[in-house]
Protein backbone atom coordinates (compact mmCIF):
# COMPACT_ATOMS: atom_id res chain seq x y z
CA UNK A 1 0.00 0.00 0.00
CA UNK A 2 1.04 3.72 -0.38
CA UNK A 3 3.29 5.32 1.83
CA UNK A 4 3.75 8.41 0.33
CA UNK A 5 2.55 11.06 3.10
CA UNK A 6 1.42 14.00 0.74
CA UNK A 7 -0.61 11.48 -1.33
CA UNK A 8 -2.14 10.04 1.93
CA UNK A 9 -2.89 14.07 2.79
CA UNK A 10 -4.88 13.95 -0.66
CA UNK A 11 -6.51 10.79 -0.13
CA UNK A 12 -7.43 11.74 3.16
CA UNK A 13 -8.98 15.39 1.93
CA UNK A 14 -10.42 13.57 -1.15
CA UNK A 15 -12.35 10.66 0.63
CA UNK A 16 -13.32 12.92 3.66
CA UNK A 17 -14.45 15.68 1.29
CA UNK A 18 -17.34 13.04 -0.76
CA UNK A 19 -18.23 11.82 2.31
CA UNK A 20 -19.26 15.08 3.72
CA UNK A 21 -20.74 16.04 0.75
CA UNK A 22 -22.73 12.71 0.11
CA UNK A 23 -23.84 12.79 3.30
CA UNK A 24 -24.88 16.74 3.14
CA UNK A 25 -27.26 15.75 0.25
CA UNK A 26 -28.88 13.30 2.04
CA UNK A 27 -29.30 15.64 4.98
CA UNK A 28 -30.95 18.04 2.76
CA UNK A 29 -34.01 15.54 1.76
CA UNK A 30 -34.45 12.94 3.85
CA UNK A 31 -37.65 11.31 2.59
CA UNK A 32 -36.16 10.92 -0.56
CA UNK A 33 -32.99 9.66 0.24
CA UNK A 34 -35.57 6.96 2.50
CA UNK A 35 -37.22 6.32 -0.72
CA UNK A 36 -34.09 5.51 -2.72
CA UNK A 37 -33.03 2.95 0.24
CA UNK A 38 -36.42 1.61 0.19
CA UNK A 39 -36.77 1.07 -3.92
CA UNK A 40 -33.40 -1.46 -3.38
CA UNK A 41 -36.37 -4.14 -1.51
CA UNK A 42 -34.30 -5.20 1.25
CA UNK A 43 -35.68 -3.33 3.70
CA UNK A 44 -39.19 -2.29 5.21
CA UNK A 45 -40.78 1.04 5.56
CA UNK A 46 -38.92 1.43 9.25
CA UNK A 47 -35.89 0.89 8.85
CA UNK A 48 -35.44 2.86 5.49
CA UNK A 49 -36.30 5.23 7.33
CA UNK A 50 -34.03 5.19 10.08
CA UNK A 51 -31.37 4.61 7.92
CA UNK A 52 -32.10 7.33 6.02
CA UNK A 53 -31.88 9.70 8.78
CA UNK A 54 -28.82 8.30 11.04
CA UNK A 55 -26.36 7.06 7.73
CA UNK A 56 -26.12 10.61 6.45
CA UNK A 57 -24.63 11.86 9.88
CA UNK A 58 -22.29 8.71 10.29
CA UNK A 59 -21.17 9.73 6.35
CA UNK A 60 -20.36 13.57 7.41
CA UNK A 61 -19.32 13.11 10.64
CA UNK A 62 -16.44 10.45 9.25
CA UNK A 63 -16.22 12.79 5.99
CA UNK A 64 -14.76 15.69 8.77
CA UNK A 65 -13.22 13.33 11.11
CA UNK A 66 -10.82 11.86 8.28
CA UNK A 67 -10.63 14.89 6.50
CA UNK A 68 -9.67 16.97 9.34
CA UNK A 69 -7.13 14.40 10.48
CA UNK A 70 -9.03 13.24 13.70
CA UNK A 71 -9.61 9.98 14.65
CA UNK A 72 -8.47 8.87 11.13
CA UNK A 73 -7.85 5.28 11.71
CA UNK A 74 -11.61 5.27 13.18
CA UNK A 75 -13.17 7.14 10.48
CA UNK A 76 -10.80 5.34 7.65
CA UNK A 77 -12.80 2.40 9.40
CA UNK A 78 -15.93 3.21 8.77
CA UNK A 79 -15.78 4.96 5.83
CA UNK A 80 -14.44 1.39 3.75
CA UNK A 81 -16.75 -0.36 6.24
CA UNK A 82 -19.22 1.79 4.47
CA UNK A 83 -18.15 1.02 0.72
CA UNK A 84 -17.59 -2.62 1.37
CA UNK A 85 -21.16 -3.03 1.78
CA UNK A 86 -22.46 -0.46 -0.85
CA UNK A 87 -20.28 -2.58 -3.33
CA UNK A 88 -21.94 -6.07 -1.57
CA UNK A 89 -25.49 -4.33 -2.40
CA UNK A 90 -24.88 -2.84 -5.59
CA UNK A 91 -23.52 -6.47 -6.62
CA UNK A 92 -26.88 -8.10 -5.05
CA UNK A 93 -29.24 -5.24 -6.73
CA UNK A 94 -27.42 -6.15 -10.36
CA UNK A 95 -27.52 -9.64 -9.84
CA UNK A 96 -31.33 -9.51 -8.82
CA UNK A 97 -32.12 -7.44 -11.89
CA UNK A 98 -33.05 -4.41 -10.08
CA UNK A 99 -33.27 -1.15 -11.82
CA UNK A 100 -32.53 1.62 -9.16
CA UNK A 101 -31.08 4.50 -8.81
CA UNK A 102 -27.98 4.32 -6.30
CA UNK A 103 -29.11 7.81 -4.37
CA UNK A 104 -25.48 7.82 -3.22
CA UNK A 105 -24.69 11.49 -4.26
CA UNK A 106 -28.47 13.07 -4.27
CA UNK A 107 -29.37 15.06 -7.32
CA UNK A 108 -26.18 13.48 -8.93
CA UNK A 109 -27.21 9.87 -8.10
CA UNK A 110 -27.81 7.64 -11.33
CA UNK A 111 -28.57 3.79 -11.71
CA UNK A 112 -27.36 1.22 -9.66
CA UNK A 113 -24.70 -0.59 -12.05
CA UNK A 114 -21.07 -1.52 -12.83
CA UNK A 115 -20.06 2.43 -12.70
CA UNK A 116 -20.88 2.66 -9.32
CA UNK A 117 -19.55 -0.16 -8.54
CA UNK A 118 -15.98 1.18 -9.95
CA UNK A 119 -16.21 4.49 -8.13
CA UNK A 120 -16.76 2.64 -5.17
CA UNK A 121 -13.55 0.29 -5.74
CA UNK A 122 -11.95 4.03 -6.48
CA UNK A 123 -12.41 5.15 -2.95
CA UNK A 124 -11.94 1.92 -1.37
CA UNK A 125 -8.82 1.81 -2.65
CA UNK A 126 -8.20 5.22 -0.68
CA UNK A 127 -9.87 3.88 2.16
CA UNK A 128 -7.94 0.56 3.05
CA UNK A 129 -4.59 2.79 1.96
CA UNK A 130 -5.47 4.95 4.73
CA UNK A 131 -6.35 2.39 7.25
CA UNK A 132 -3.07 0.53 6.99
CA UNK A 133 -0.81 3.53 6.21
CA UNK A 134 1.80 3.52 9.28
CA UNK A 135 0.34 5.94 12.33
CA UNK A 136 2.40 8.91 12.23
CA UNK A 137 2.85 8.87 8.15
CA UNK A 138 -0.80 10.67 7.29
CA UNK B 1 -19.35 8.58 16.29
CA UNK B 2 -22.19 6.03 15.77
CA UNK B 3 -24.17 7.03 18.81
CA UNK B 4 -23.31 11.00 18.13
CA UNK B 5 -24.88 10.23 14.72
CA UNK B 6 -28.10 8.95 15.92
CA UNK B 7 -28.38 12.16 18.38
CA UNK B 8 -27.64 14.28 15.76
CA UNK B 9 -30.18 12.26 13.29
CA UNK B 10 -32.71 12.65 16.22
CA UNK B 11 -32.48 16.44 17.03
CA UNK B 12 -32.49 17.90 13.31
CA UNK B 13 -34.67 15.79 11.97
CA UNK B 14 -36.76 15.51 15.03
CA UNK B 15 -40.29 17.04 13.12
CA UNK B 16 -39.76 13.97 10.51
CA UNK B 17 -38.96 11.77 13.57
CA UNK B 18 -42.42 12.56 15.15
CA UNK B 19 -44.42 12.21 11.91
CA UNK B 20 -41.96 8.72 11.32
CA UNK B 21 -43.64 8.03 15.15
CA UNK B 22 -47.19 8.93 13.92
CA UNK B 23 -47.10 5.99 11.24
CA UNK B 24 -47.52 8.84 8.41
CA UNK B 25 -44.62 7.09 6.60
CA UNK B 26 -46.10 3.77 6.88
CA UNK B 27 -47.23 3.48 2.87
CA UNK B 28 -44.58 5.82 1.35
CA UNK B 29 -42.36 8.57 1.77
CA UNK B 30 -43.96 10.86 0.09
CA UNK B 31 -44.69 14.00 1.59
CA UNK B 32 -48.25 15.24 1.44
CA UNK B 33 -47.38 18.97 1.95
CA UNK B 34 -44.66 18.78 -0.84
CA UNK B 35 -47.24 16.23 -3.05
CA UNK B 36 -50.67 17.12 -2.22
CA UNK B 37 -51.88 15.71 -5.86
CA UNK B 38 -50.22 12.39 -4.95
CA UNK B 39 -52.66 9.79 -3.37
CA UNK B 40 -52.85 5.39 -3.20
CA UNK B 41 -55.57 3.86 -4.44
CA UNK B 42 -56.59 0.19 -4.54
CA UNK B 43 -57.10 -2.10 -7.99
CA UNK B 44 -61.09 -1.54 -7.52
CA UNK B 45 -60.38 2.00 -7.44
CA UNK B 46 -57.86 1.70 -10.00
CA UNK B 47 -60.17 -0.77 -12.27
CA UNK B 48 -63.36 2.02 -11.92
CA UNK B 49 -61.00 4.78 -13.27
CA UNK B 50 -59.94 2.37 -16.36
CA UNK B 51 -63.48 1.62 -16.93
CA UNK B 52 -64.73 5.35 -16.91
CA UNK B 53 -62.28 5.71 -19.70
CA UNK B 54 -61.11 9.29 -19.13
CA UNK B 55 -57.62 8.33 -16.87
CA UNK B 56 -54.53 8.19 -18.29
CA UNK B 57 -52.90 5.18 -17.28
CA UNK B 58 -49.40 5.17 -16.88
CA UNK B 59 -46.95 2.01 -16.57
CA UNK B 60 -43.53 2.38 -14.86
CA UNK B 61 -41.98 -0.66 -15.67
CA UNK B 62 -39.26 -1.62 -18.24
CA UNK B 63 -40.16 -1.81 -21.89
CA UNK B 64 -40.27 -5.37 -21.89
CA UNK B 65 -42.37 -6.82 -19.76
CA UNK B 66 -44.73 -3.59 -20.98
CA UNK B 67 -44.58 -4.85 -23.99
CA UNK B 68 -45.28 -8.69 -22.80
CA UNK B 69 -48.77 -7.33 -21.18
CA UNK B 70 -49.78 -4.04 -19.74
CA UNK B 71 -53.13 -2.34 -18.50
CA UNK B 72 -55.05 -1.44 -21.86
CA UNK B 73 -54.18 2.22 -23.36
CA UNK B 74 -51.38 1.94 -20.86
CA UNK B 75 -48.70 4.42 -21.61
CA UNK B 76 -45.11 3.45 -21.18
CA UNK B 77 -42.91 5.24 -18.75
CA UNK B 78 -39.83 3.42 -17.64
CA UNK B 79 -38.69 4.56 -14.27
CA UNK B 80 -35.15 3.87 -13.50
CA UNK B 81 -34.31 7.25 -11.59
CA UNK B 82 -35.81 10.50 -11.53
CA UNK B 83 -33.81 12.03 -14.26
CA UNK B 84 -36.69 10.72 -16.52
CA UNK B 85 -36.51 12.26 -20.12
CA UNK B 86 -40.08 12.00 -21.13
CA UNK B 87 -40.52 11.72 -24.73
CA UNK B 88 -41.89 15.18 -26.52
CA UNK B 89 -45.81 15.31 -27.10
CA UNK B 90 -46.11 12.24 -24.37
CA UNK B 91 -47.40 14.94 -21.61
CA UNK B 92 -49.34 16.71 -23.61
CA UNK B 93 -52.55 16.34 -21.45
CA UNK B 94 -53.93 18.88 -19.42
CA UNK B 95 -52.45 19.51 -15.71
CA UNK B 96 -55.90 18.92 -14.60
CA UNK B 97 -56.64 15.33 -15.59
CA UNK B 98 -56.55 12.42 -13.75
CA UNK B 99 -53.52 9.83 -13.96
CA UNK B 100 -52.83 6.59 -12.54
CA UNK B 101 -49.23 5.11 -12.36
CA UNK B 102 -48.65 1.51 -11.78
CA UNK B 103 -45.27 -0.69 -12.02
CA UNK B 104 -44.90 -4.28 -11.25
CA UNK B 105 -46.84 -4.31 -7.78
CA UNK B 106 -45.87 -6.38 -4.81
CA UNK B 107 -42.71 -3.82 -3.60
CA UNK B 108 -42.17 -2.25 -6.52
CA UNK B 109 -41.18 1.56 -6.10
CA UNK B 110 -41.22 2.71 -9.39
CA UNK B 111 -44.39 3.78 -10.05
CA UNK B 112 -44.15 6.40 -7.02
CA UNK B 113 -41.25 7.84 -8.23
CA UNK B 114 -42.83 8.46 -11.57
CA UNK B 115 -45.92 10.00 -9.90
CA UNK B 116 -42.95 12.31 -8.02
CA UNK B 117 -41.92 13.02 -11.71
CA UNK B 118 -45.66 13.62 -12.81
CA UNK B 119 -45.92 15.81 -10.04
CA UNK B 120 -43.39 18.03 -10.82
CA UNK B 121 -44.74 18.17 -14.19
CA UNK B 122 -47.91 20.32 -13.10
CA UNK B 123 -49.84 17.42 -13.01
CA UNK B 124 -52.49 17.55 -9.72
CA UNK B 125 -54.70 14.51 -9.66
CA UNK B 126 -52.03 11.42 -9.94
CA UNK B 127 -53.01 7.98 -8.67
CA UNK B 128 -51.18 5.07 -7.62
CA UNK B 129 -52.11 1.73 -7.86
CA UNK B 130 -50.10 0.21 -5.28
CA UNK B 131 -51.17 -3.65 -5.87
CA UNK B 132 -49.49 -2.76 -9.81
CA UNK B 133 -49.31 -4.88 -12.40
CA UNK B 134 -49.14 -8.26 -10.39
CA UNK B 135 -52.67 -7.62 -9.50
CA UNK B 136 -54.29 -6.18 -12.05
CA UNK B 137 -52.87 -9.81 -13.75
CA UNK B 138 -54.15 -11.82 -11.05
CA UNK B 139 -57.35 -10.21 -10.94
CA UNK B 140 -58.52 -11.48 -14.37
CA UNK B 141 -58.85 -7.62 -15.42
CA UNK B 142 -58.15 -7.00 -18.95
CA UNK B 143 -55.06 -6.60 -21.01
CA UNK B 144 -52.78 -5.50 -24.10
CA UNK B 145 -49.71 -6.85 -24.89
CA UNK B 146 -47.07 -4.95 -27.62
CA UNK B 147 -46.19 -1.24 -27.45
CA UNK B 148 -49.00 0.30 -27.79
CA UNK B 149 -49.08 3.77 -27.10
CA UNK B 150 -45.78 4.33 -26.31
Amino acid sequence: MLKNRAILVVFRLVLGGLFVYAGVVKVVDPLDFAQNIRNYRLVGQSLSFIAAVVLPWLEILAGIALAAGIWKRASALIITGLLVFFILLTLVTIARGLDVECGCFGALSRKSGFGVILEDLGMLFMGLCLLVAPAKRT
Amino acid sequence: MGAFSVLLAAAVHLPLVKRFVRDEFRETFLSQAEYPGVRLITLQEGEDLWAAGETVFFDARPERPFREGHVPRARNLPMANSKLEIPPGLLDLPRERTLVVYCEGGDCQSSLALAKRLHDDGFKDIRVMTGGWEEWKKAGLPEEAGDAEK
